[in-house]
């Protein structure tokens, strides 16, 4: 297992170089920042199975505090990332508190009314640039600024955000807070009767996520150079962490990223040959495949590979799980 | 007295499940909760475990109140129960499953799986710890139920019908394993409907119709008594039965 | 004096087309413990689905409502067969992602067909105005909120005191019972999905004749429909009813004196205090 990991964090590390061009840079960064905020999306989503359909309210306080403080203050845009964290925090605590002693049907209709009137709220905001939105510098003035020319740049820095977010999580699967998330997720009331304080698990798991998705949406205001109401808050933004997520693998480390890689590319791919207008079919393509995926493999596209194609492959593939030796 | 109920009522939407039922069980019994269908022992059973709320009397265990008490709170105080229908953690593996209930008497990851493999070897689960839960069929999972239960180390263990479903044989290892938790001096609350069980097991139990309790007393004693046999059988059938008036 | 009652009649007629596709909700969600994501979007489908009826079939309001109900009805019915009844013996959160995807499904698909352009529905049986004493009124909506209210109440008279909605009533009570006593829990909740779509697609209807039509539509109204549903109680038809006209009302009131881009803000924000405050809504039992 340590060699496979091993393997992908130096094709991580290779890739811009292996690739020619700014339009392939761009694409892999892009994965990048689709990743981290899936990723954060999957904390909450993936393992403790809260659904929420309204994560982008997170990513844009993260995207439009940094621009906030520039466009008000012409200070460099990371001092807005911590506001950013905090507005997000603020906002998942009214969200979590009253619908987390509800059933999980509460929680996920909260994030769709709440996302939308934030959207609402922030798009008749003069200070928050209203309709037109807001803009982080265009050329830099100090390293601070992190205007970058080309995607590369912004793409080591993704990594290194991706890999500490990973890092964080996979500590997490390991500890109680994992086990209780998971038991949370696959009966809470079975978890409660054993001593799962439900309740307050969800809530931590909502504010890590909460946190680290402001953190993609600061780092998208970062390279993007610019936010607004859709962009930043529109329900589309959340529906593409929840299929990156849900495709690779929601509840397991790597899903995201794989969904992302798989995704974001032909996403990309289908705007230069479509144009804007390849908007509709995408989302429909991205509501038949969470259908297929509700109906007959929940776990994505990892979970096919672990309990379907990785027991047949024998050695290549890996010992199926179920025969690990306990760590 | 380990656990004292008094006077404990539930009513959902006007309808009374529990009329006033008192219980007290000292530490080390087996006490059995026994009634037909609709009787109120799942219910009643819940307000002892803390997942529905009494509207009205007391639920005390070693002396602290826990009526209002929610679920997790029972479990931290050492009460435990399974449920019915056995609520397995399905995409976990059997060990992750007692682990989770572990985790409650030993925080860090490490000193819980070890403790989960000790309930493991104890319940005679090991050799499938690695396996995913949902492998098992209903017999493995009660039996799974039970050991994640005993993983929290509770004092009172409440089990809800964790023998309704197995064959005799299973019945039979099912039996000897209550004996064995019950050796190493944990207190039983059973809500039973094997009267097998129940006889085999139970020092004393305490007969539910209506909500209300209509007998207690030694298994063999209260199990002819006419008003329980009515409350089984019926009046006709009981008369029948040669008790009845 | 006369400004506040119009705002308030408005609001009110408005608000019984909300109660009429929010009972459906409500009724799927207290008998089977589903909540259909994409219940703002059947609506939307009914209001397109009318529009159809209409272009060619040059139809008049009782027919392209009609059209919208029954192929609505089959349509829910469909979608219990094909994916409902399948998601609901997994986890719950196959169930919330399933009916989401639908959603998606449904809103593009329309948004492919028919562009993001509004639509109007063509139709000048129900234009003009009504005069109800001082107040005037638009004629579509006031047959609009009149309908609404009738089909509302008659969906509960249905439940409550017909043979076939007491045995939809009893699947949502004891799944077991009422298989004992020899109703198909099946069947039911596959005739309780038809009649909630069935009423979202003669709301959209209704709706359609006063107000454009769009495929994002849906998105708002879905957002309506779970105020409606927290505030008046999960599983409750009457309390839908009186949460609607309520909700109905507040959006009017507010739309008028504080200015129509904030009425959703109020109506979402009412939702996020209901959580807070009782979630258990109106007439809610416990949760």
């Amino acid at each position: 297992m340590r060699w496979r990991l091993a393997l992908l964090a130096a094709a991580a590390l290779a890739a811009p170089l292996l690739v020619q061009g700014s339009f392939y840079h761009r694409v892999l960064a892009l994965i990048l920042l689709v990743a981290i905020s899936a990723s954060a999306w999957n904390i909450l989503g993936g393992y403790a199975g809260q659904v929420s359909f309204g994560h982008a309210m997170f990513f844009g306080a993260g995207a439009y505090m940094p621009a906030l403080v520039y466009s008000q203050w012409h200070a460099a845009p990371a001092l807005g990332v911590p506001l950013g964290v905090a507005v997000s925090l603020g906002i998942a605590a009214v969200l979590g508190v009253p619908t987390f002693r509800l059933q999980g049907h509460y929680f996920s209709m909260a994030t769709i009314a709440v996302a939308e009137l934030i959207r609402i709220l922030v798009g008749n905001w003069r200070l928050l640039g209203a309709a037109v939105g807001l803009q982080g510098p265009a050329t830099g003035r100090t390293l601070w600024d992190l205007t970058f020319r080309g995607s590369v740049s912004y793409y080591y820095i993704f990594l290194g955000v991706l890999a500490a977010l990973l890092g964080i999580t996979a500590a997490m699967e390991r500890s109680r807070m994992g086990y209780y998330l998971r038991a949370i997720r696959s009966g809470e009331r079975a978890a409660r009767s054993l001593g799962v304080p439900a309740r307050r698990y969800k809530l931590y798991a909502l504010f890590l996520s909460a946190a680290f998705t402001a953190l993609a949406g600061s780092l998208y205001l970062v390279m993007i150079g610019f936010v607004d109401p859709d962009s930043g808050l529109g329900i589309l933004v959340s529906v593409q962490m929840v299929i990156v997520a849900a495709l690779g693998g929601a509840g397991t480390l790597f899903g995201p990223l794989l969904g992302a890689a798989i995704l974001i590319p032909l996403q990309q791919t289908g705007n230069v040959l479509f144009g804007g207008g390849g908007t509709g079919a995408t989302y429909i393509f991205y509501g038949g495949i969470i259908i297929v995926l509700s109906l007959f493999e929940p776990g994505g596209l990892l979970a096919i590979w672990r309990e379907r194609l990785a027991p047949l492959g024998g050695r290549w593939a890996g010992r199926p799980k179920g025969l690990r030796r306990a760590a | 007295m380990l656990l004292e109920a008094r006077a404990v009522s539930k009513a959902f939407d006007g309808f009374l499940a529990v009329r006033g039922v008192d219980l007290e069980v000292a530490p080390g019994e087996i006490v059995g909760i026994i009634g037909p269908n609709g009787a109120g022992k799942s219910t009643f059973f819940n307000c002892l475990a803390g997942e529905d709320r009494p509207t009205a009397g007391v639920v005390r265990f070693d002396g602290a109140d826990v009526t209002a008490a929610p679920p997790e709170a029972h479990a931290r105080l050492g009460i435990a129960r399974t449920f019915q229908i056995p609520a397995t953690f399905t995409d976990l593996t059997i060990l992750d499953n007692v682990m989770v209930g572990a985790f409650v008497r030993h925080p860090g990851a490490a000193a819980a799986r070890e403790a989960a493999m000790r309930v493991l070897e104890f319940a005679g689960l090991a050799g499938m710890a690695h396996l995913r839960a949902a492998a098992l069929g209903t017999p493995g999972r009660k039996r799974l139920e039970i050991a994640r239960a005993l993983a929290t180390e509770p004092r009172l263990l409440l089990l809800d019908e964790a023998l309704a479903g197995l064959t005799p044989a299973e019945i039979q290892r099912a039996i000897a394993l209550v004996r064995e938790i019950h050796g190493r001096g944990v207190t039983l609350v059973i809500v039973e409907h094997v009267m097998e069980v129940i006889l085999a097991l139970a020092q004393r139990i305490i007969v539910l119709n209506h909500g209300e309790v209509i007998a207690a007393g030694a298994p063999d004693d209260v199990v002819d008594l006419p008003e329980v046999v009515e409350a089984y059988l019926g009046r006709r059938l009981a008369r029948r039965h040669g008790d009845g008036p | 004096m006369i400004v506040a009652l119009q705002v308030v009649v408005g609001g009110l007629l408005l608000g019984a087309v909300y109660a009429l596709f929010s009972s459906g909700l409500t009724l799927i969600w207290g008998m089977m413990n589903v909540v259909n994501f994409a219940h703002g979007d059947f609506v939307m489908a009914g209001m397109y689905l009318a529009f159809l009826a209409v272009v060619w079939l040059r139809a008049g309001p009782a027919v392209f409502t009609g059209v919208a109900a029954a192929l609505l009805f089959l349509f829910g019915t469909a979608v219990y067969y094909g994916l409902v009844r399948r998601v609901m013996r997994g986890p719950v959160l196959s169930q919330i992602l399933s009916t989401f995807g639908l959603a998606l499904l449904l809103r593009y698909s329309a948004f492919w067909i028919f562009s993001a352009n509004f639509v109007t529905l063509p139709t000048v049986a129900l234009s003009g105005t009504v005069h109800l004493g001082p107040v005037v009124v638009g004629t579509a909506q006031l047959v609009a909120g009149g309908a609404a209210l009738l089909l509302t109440a008659g969906m509960h008279r249905l439940l409550t005191a017909t043979a076939l909605g007491s045995q939809i009533l009893a699947v949502a009570e004891d799944r077991q019972a009422a298989m004992l006593m020899g109703i198909r829990p099946d069947r039911m909740q596959a005739l309780a999905w038809g009649l909630a779509a069935a009423a979202a697609g003669i709301a959209g209807a209704l709706i359609a004749t006063f107000y454009y039509i769009s495929p994002t539509v849906g998105e708002s109204l879905a957002i309506i429909a779970f105020v409606v549903v927290a505030f008046g109680g999960f599983g409750s038809v009457p309390g839908a009813m009186v949460a609607g006209l309520l909700i109905g009302l507040i959006e009017a009131t507010s739309a008028f004196y504080i200015g129509p881009v904030y009425k959703d803000v109020v109506v979402y924000a009412l939702f996020v205090a209901i959580l807070w405050v009782r979630p258990q809504g109106l007439m809610g039992a416990r949760l």
